[in-house]
Protein backbone atom coordinates (compact mmCIF):
# COMPACT_ATOMS: atom_id res chain seq x y z
CA UNK A 1 0.00 0.00 0.00
CA UNK A 2 2.86 2.34 0.86
CA UNK A 3 4.48 1.73 -2.54
CA UNK A 4 1.21 2.53 -4.29
CA UNK A 5 0.57 5.64 -2.22
CA UNK A 6 4.13 6.79 -2.81
CA UNK A 7 3.70 6.40 -6.56
CA UNK A 8 0.19 7.85 -6.75
CA UNK A 9 0.02 10.20 -3.76
CA UNK A 10 -3.14 11.97 -4.84
CA UNK A 11 -4.88 9.13 -6.62
CA UNK A 12 -5.25 6.70 -3.73
CA UNK A 13 -7.29 8.97 -1.43
CA UNK A 14 -9.54 9.77 -4.36
CA UNK A 15 -10.13 6.12 -5.15
CA UNK A 16 -10.73 5.34 -1.48
CA UNK A 17 -13.22 8.19 -1.19
CA UNK A 18 -15.00 7.11 -4.36
CA UNK A 19 -15.35 3.49 -3.25
CA UNK A 20 -16.30 4.12 0.39
CA UNK A 21 -18.44 7.21 -0.17
CA UNK A 22 -20.05 5.79 -3.30
CA UNK A 23 -20.90 2.50 -1.59
CA UNK A 24 -22.62 4.28 1.29
CA UNK A 25 -24.52 6.74 -0.90
CA UNK A 26 -25.72 3.80 -3.03
CA UNK A 27 -26.60 1.59 -0.05
CA UNK A 28 -28.44 4.38 1.78
CA UNK A 29 -30.18 5.66 -1.35
CA UNK A 30 -31.61 2.25 -2.18
CA UNK A 31 -32.97 1.91 1.36
CA UNK A 32 -34.47 5.41 1.27
CA UNK A 33 -36.26 4.51 -1.97
CA UNK A 34 -38.18 1.77 -0.18
CA UNK A 35 -38.33 2.47 3.57
CA UNK A 36 -41.11 -0.05 4.28
CA UNK A 37 -39.00 -2.85 2.77
CA UNK A 38 -35.99 -1.79 4.82
CA UNK A 39 -38.14 -1.64 7.97
CA UNK A 40 -39.16 -5.25 7.31
CA UNK A 41 -35.49 -6.19 6.84
CA UNK A 42 -34.62 -4.50 10.15
CA UNK A 43 -37.50 -6.32 11.84
CA UNK A 44 -36.30 -9.67 10.50
CA UNK A 45 -33.02 -9.32 12.38
CA UNK A 46 -35.01 -9.30 15.63
CA UNK A 47 -32.53 -6.99 17.36
CA UNK A 48 -34.53 -3.76 17.58
CA UNK A 49 -37.64 -3.32 19.78
CA UNK A 50 -40.78 -3.32 17.65
CA UNK A 51 -41.64 0.33 18.42
CA UNK A 52 -38.24 1.57 17.22
CA UNK A 53 -38.03 -0.35 13.94
CA UNK A 54 -39.44 2.48 11.81
CA UNK A 55 -37.20 5.09 13.41
CA UNK A 56 -34.11 2.96 12.75
CA UNK A 57 -35.26 2.26 9.18
CA UNK A 58 -35.80 5.98 8.57
CA UNK A 59 -32.59 7.33 10.11
CA UNK A 60 -29.84 4.81 9.31
CA UNK A 61 -30.04 5.21 5.49
CA UNK A 62 -29.93 9.00 5.73
CA UNK A 63 -26.91 8.92 8.02
CA UNK A 64 -25.28 6.56 5.49
CA UNK A 65 -26.02 8.92 2.60
CA UNK A 66 -24.92 12.03 4.53
CA UNK A 67 -21.62 10.46 5.59
CA UNK A 68 -21.11 9.10 2.07
CA UNK A 69 -21.70 12.54 0.53
CA UNK A 70 -19.26 14.16 2.96
CA UNK A 71 -16.63 11.57 2.04
CA UNK A 72 -17.24 12.04 -1.68
CA UNK A 73 -17.09 15.82 -1.33
CA UNK A 74 -14.02 15.67 0.90
CA UNK A 75 -15.68 17.79 3.61
CA UNK A 76 -14.91 16.81 7.22
CA UNK A 77 -13.37 13.79 5.61
CA UNK A 78 -11.85 12.23 8.70
CA UNK A 79 -15.06 12.66 10.71
CA UNK A 80 -17.26 11.31 7.93
CA UNK A 81 -14.94 8.33 7.46
CA UNK A 82 -15.13 7.75 11.20
CA UNK A 83 -18.94 7.72 11.05
CA UNK A 84 -18.78 5.21 8.18
CA UNK A 85 -16.36 3.10 10.20
CA UNK A 86 -18.82 3.09 13.09
CA UNK A 87 -21.74 2.18 10.84
CA UNK A 88 -19.76 -0.64 9.25
CA UNK A 89 -18.80 -2.07 12.65
CA UNK A 90 -22.49 -1.98 13.60
CA UNK A 91 -23.47 -3.75 10.35
CA UNK A 92 -20.79 -6.38 10.95
CA UNK A 93 -22.20 -7.07 14.41
CA UNK A 94 -25.77 -7.26 13.08
CA UNK A 95 -24.89 -9.59 10.21
CA UNK A 96 -22.63 -11.69 12.42
CA UNK A 97 -25.36 -12.11 15.02
CA UNK A 98 -27.87 -13.12 12.32
CA UNK A 99 -25.43 -15.74 11.03
CA UNK A 100 -24.70 -16.97 14.54
CA UNK A 101 -28.44 -17.39 15.18
CA UNK A 102 -28.89 -19.22 11.87
CA UNK A 103 -31.36 -16.63 10.56
CA UNK A 104 -32.18 -17.16 6.92
CA UNK A 105 -33.23 -13.62 6.10
CA UNK A 106 -32.59 -10.99 3.46
CA UNK A 107 -29.58 -8.86 4.23
CA UNK A 108 -31.18 -5.52 3.36
CA UNK A 109 -27.62 -4.26 2.93
CA UNK A 110 -28.03 -2.66 -0.48
CA UNK A 111 -31.81 -2.33 -0.60
CA UNK A 112 -33.43 -4.51 -3.19
CA UNK A 113 -30.12 -5.10 -5.00
CA UNK A 114 -28.94 -6.93 -1.93
CA UNK A 115 -32.01 -9.13 -1.97
CA UNK A 116 -29.72 -12.05 -1.32
CA UNK A 117 -29.98 -13.82 1.97
CA UNK A 118 -27.53 -12.77 4.61
CA UNK A 119 -24.33 -14.78 4.48
CA UNK A 120 -20.56 -14.80 4.59
CA UNK A 121 -20.41 -12.74 1.39
CA UNK A 122 -22.05 -9.84 3.24
CA UNK A 123 -19.53 -10.21 6.06
CA UNK A 124 -16.69 -10.16 3.52
CA UNK A 125 -18.07 -7.04 1.80
CA UNK A 126 -18.49 -5.28 5.15
CA UNK A 127 -15.00 -6.27 6.29
CA UNK A 128 -13.58 -4.88 3.05
CA UNK A 129 -15.53 -1.65 3.49
CA UNK A 130 -14.40 -1.46 7.11
CA UNK A 131 -10.73 -1.78 6.21
CA UNK A 132 -11.12 0.86 3.50
CA UNK A 133 -12.97 3.19 5.89
CA UNK A 134 -10.29 2.77 8.56
CA UNK A 135 -7.62 3.41 5.93
CA UNK A 136 -9.50 6.50 4.80
CA UNK A 137 -9.78 7.78 8.38
CA UNK A 138 -6.05 7.27 8.85
CA UNK A 139 -5.11 8.64 5.41
CA UNK A 140 -7.26 11.72 5.77
CA UNK A 141 -5.65 12.46 9.13
CA UNK A 142 -2.26 12.03 7.49
CA UNK A 143 -3.36 14.07 4.49
CA UNK A 144 -4.65 16.93 6.62
CA UNK A 145 -1.24 17.27 8.22
CA UNK A 146 0.45 17.28 4.83
CA UNK A 147 -2.05 19.69 3.36
CA UNK A 148 -1.22 22.60 5.65
CA UNK A 149 0.46 25.57 4.03
CA UNK A 150 4.07 26.43 4.90
CA UNK A 151 2.84 29.53 6.77
CA UNK A 152 0.38 27.52 8.80
CA UNK A 153 3.04 24.92 9.47
CA UNK A 154 5.38 27.62 10.76
CA UNK A 155 2.67 28.95 13.08
CA UNK A 156 2.03 25.43 14.26
CA UNK A 157 5.70 24.83 14.95
CA UNK A 158 5.92 28.12 16.87
CA UNK A 159 2.86 27.24 18.93
CA UNK A 160 4.31 23.83 19.70
CA UNK A 161 7.59 25.41 20.69
CA UNK A 162 5.68 27.85 22.92
CA UNK A 163 3.83 24.99 24.53
CA UNK A 164 7.07 23.24 25.23
CA UNK A 165 8.69 26.31 26.73
CA UNK A 166 5.53 26.94 28.78
CA UNK A 167 5.77 23.42 30.05
CA UNK A 168 9.38 23.78 30.99
CA UNK A 169 9.16 27.06 32.84
CA UNK B 1 -5.12 11.59 20.66
CA UNK B 2 -6.93 14.26 22.65
CA UNK B 3 -6.50 16.79 19.85
CA UNK B 4 -7.66 14.17 17.39
CA UNK B 5 -10.79 13.51 19.45
CA UNK B 6 -11.43 17.20 20.05
CA UNK B 7 -11.40 18.01 16.35
CA UNK B 8 -12.97 14.89 14.87
CA UNK B 9 -15.68 13.81 17.29
CA UNK B 10 -17.73 17.03 17.14
CA UNK B 11 -17.57 16.90 13.35
CA UNK B 12 -18.58 13.22 13.36
CA UNK B 13 -21.48 14.09 15.64
CA UNK B 14 -22.38 16.88 13.22
CA UNK B 15 -22.45 14.43 10.30
CA UNK B 16 -24.71 12.08 12.27
CA UNK B 17 -27.05 14.88 13.39
CA UNK B 18 -27.26 16.21 9.85
CA UNK B 19 -28.18 12.72 8.67
CA UNK B 20 -30.81 12.42 11.39
CA UNK B 21 -32.29 15.82 10.47
CA UNK B 22 -32.30 14.92 6.77
CA UNK B 23 -33.92 11.59 7.61
CA UNK B 24 -36.73 13.16 9.64
CA UNK B 25 -37.33 15.83 6.99
CA UNK B 26 -37.08 13.39 4.09
CA UNK B 27 -39.46 10.97 5.77
CA UNK B 28 -41.97 13.73 6.41
CA UNK B 29 -41.87 14.95 2.82
CA UNK B 30 -41.77 11.54 1.14
CA UNK B 31 -45.03 9.94 -0.01
CA UNK B 32 -43.48 6.65 1.16
CA UNK B 33 -42.73 8.03 4.62
CA UNK B 34 -43.30 5.80 7.63
CA UNK B 35 -44.77 6.72 11.03
CA UNK B 36 -41.82 7.40 13.34
CA UNK B 37 -43.02 4.87 15.87
CA UNK B 38 -44.17 1.55 14.49
CA UNK B 39 -47.84 0.96 15.30
CA UNK B 40 -48.31 -1.57 18.11
CA UNK B 41 -48.59 -5.16 17.07
CA UNK B 42 -52.20 -6.23 16.61
CA UNK B 43 -53.52 -8.18 19.57
CA UNK B 44 -54.36 -11.66 18.36
CA UNK B 45 -57.72 -12.97 19.52
CA UNK B 46 -57.37 -16.06 21.67
CA UNK B 47 -59.73 -18.03 19.40
CA UNK B 48 -57.12 -17.91 16.66
CA UNK B 49 -55.12 -20.46 18.58
CA UNK B 50 -55.77 -24.05 19.52
CA UNK B 51 -55.06 -25.26 23.02
CA UNK B 52 -52.19 -27.54 23.86
CA UNK B 53 -54.69 -30.29 24.62
CA UNK B 54 -56.26 -29.96 21.17
CA UNK B 55 -52.82 -29.98 19.56
CA UNK B 56 -51.88 -33.08 21.54
CA UNK B 57 -55.02 -34.90 20.35
CA UNK B 58 -54.35 -33.92 16.73
CA UNK B 59 -50.77 -35.12 17.03
CA UNK B 60 -51.73 -38.41 18.70
CA UNK B 61 -54.45 -39.17 16.15
CA UNK B 62 -52.15 -38.34 13.27
CA UNK B 63 -54.93 -36.10 12.01
CA UNK B 64 -52.76 -33.08 11.38
CA UNK B 65 -49.36 -32.27 9.98
CA UNK B 66 -47.26 -30.14 12.30
CA UNK B 67 -45.19 -27.43 10.63
CA UNK B 68 -42.38 -25.63 12.43
CA UNK B 69 -42.20 -22.03 11.18
CA UNK B 70 -38.84 -21.27 12.76
CA UNK B 71 -35.45 -21.06 11.08
CA UNK B 72 -33.71 -24.31 10.09
CA UNK B 73 -31.08 -23.89 12.81
CA UNK B 74 -33.77 -23.58 15.50
CA UNK B 75 -35.62 -26.56 14.05
CA UNK B 76 -32.44 -28.61 13.98
CA UNK B 77 -31.81 -27.77 17.62
CA UNK B 78 -35.06 -29.51 18.57
CA UNK B 79 -38.68 -29.63 17.45
CA UNK B 80 -42.06 -31.25 18.04
CA UNK B 81 -41.90 -34.91 17.10
CA UNK B 82 -42.73 -35.60 13.44
CA UNK B 83 -43.01 -31.89 12.70
CA UNK B 84 -41.62 -30.67 9.40
CA UNK B 85 -39.74 -27.43 8.94
CA UNK B 86 -41.23 -24.73 6.73
CA UNK B 87 -39.45 -21.48 7.69
CA UNK B 88 -41.80 -18.52 7.38
CA UNK B 89 -38.94 -16.20 6.47
CA UNK B 90 -37.88 -18.25 3.48
CA UNK B 91 -41.23 -19.79 2.59
CA UNK B 92 -40.76 -19.79 -1.18
CA UNK B 93 -37.39 -21.49 -0.88
CA UNK B 94 -38.65 -24.38 1.25
CA UNK B 95 -42.27 -24.82 0.21
CA UNK B 96 -41.39 -27.02 -2.78
CA UNK B 97 -40.11 -29.77 -0.48
CA UNK B 98 -43.31 -29.76 1.61
CA UNK B 99 -45.89 -29.19 -1.14
CA UNK B 100 -46.11 -32.84 -2.31
CA UNK B 101 -47.29 -33.80 1.19
CA UNK B 102 -50.13 -31.28 1.23
CA UNK B 103 -53.60 -30.97 -0.21
CA UNK B 104 -55.81 -27.93 0.39
CA UNK B 105 -57.74 -30.04 2.89
CA UNK B 106 -54.74 -31.15 4.93
CA UNK B 107 -55.09 -30.12 8.54
CA UNK B 108 -52.01 -28.19 9.56
CA UNK B 109 -50.78 -27.13 12.99
CA UNK B 110 -48.29 -24.28 12.79
CA UNK B 111 -46.02 -23.21 15.59
CA UNK B 112 -42.91 -21.24 16.43
CA UNK B 113 -41.52 -20.23 19.82
CA UNK B 114 -42.36 -17.39 22.20
CA UNK B 115 -45.66 -15.61 22.81
CA UNK B 116 -44.47 -12.71 20.66
CA UNK B 117 -43.40 -14.94 17.78
CA UNK B 118 -44.80 -13.81 14.44
CA UNK B 119 -43.41 -16.62 12.32
CA UNK B 120 -46.39 -18.98 12.56
CA UNK B 121 -48.72 -16.09 11.64
CA UNK B 122 -46.58 -15.28 8.63
CA UNK B 123 -46.51 -18.93 7.62
CA UNK B 124 -50.27 -19.11 7.96
CA UNK B 125 -50.65 -16.08 5.67
CA UNK B 126 -48.30 -17.59 3.07
CA UNK B 127 -50.12 -20.93 3.15
CA UNK B 128 -53.52 -19.24 2.83
CA UNK B 129 -52.31 -17.42 -0.27
CA UNK B 130 -51.55 -20.85 -1.73
CA UNK B 131 -55.02 -22.15 -0.87
CA UNK B 132 -54.06 -24.11 2.24
CA UNK B 133 -56.63 -22.73 4.65
CA UNK B 134 -57.09 -25.60 7.10
CA UNK B 135 -54.48 -24.24 9.48
CA UNK B 136 -54.33 -23.99 13.27
CA UNK B 137 -51.85 -22.05 15.37
CA UNK B 138 -50.30 -23.29 18.58
CA UNK B 139 -49.20 -20.23 20.56
CA UNK B 140 -45.65 -20.42 21.93
CA UNK B 141 -45.75 -23.93 20.48
CA UNK B 142 -42.24 -25.25 20.98
CA UNK B 143 -41.98 -24.07 24.59
CA UNK B 144 -45.41 -25.26 25.79
CA UNK B 145 -45.06 -28.60 23.99
CA UNK B 146 -41.62 -29.25 25.46
CA UNK B 147 -42.60 -28.10 28.95
CA UNK B 148 -45.58 -30.47 28.89
CA UNK B 149 -43.19 -33.34 28.27
CA UNK B 150 -44.80 -34.23 24.95
CA UNK B 151 -42.83 -36.08 22.25
CA UNK B 152 -40.03 -34.08 20.68
CA UNK B 153 -37.13 -34.70 18.38
CA UNK B 154 -34.07 -33.38 20.19
CA UNK B 155 -31.24 -31.47 18.53
CA UNK B 156 -28.97 -33.42 16.22
CA UNK B 157 -31.78 -35.63 14.91
CA UNK B 158 -34.11 -34.78 12.09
Amino acid sequence: MNAISARYPTLLPWVLRLIVGGAFVLAGGLKIANPAKFALDVSNYRLVPHELINLVAILIPWVEVTAGCFVLAGIWLRAAALVITGLTVMFLFVIGSALARGLNIECGCFGTIGGKHVGLVNLAIDLTLLSLAVLLTWRSADGSRKAVTPEAAEVCVREKAGERSGGLY
Amino acid sequence: MNAWLRSTLPQALGVVLLGVAAGLAGNRLSPRGLPLMAPPKPVRPVELFISLEQAKQMWSGGAALFLDAREPADYAAGHIGNALNLPAQSFAQHFGAIAPLLTPETELVLYCDGVECELSHRLQASLREGGYTNTHLLLNGWTVWRQAGLPTTPGGKK
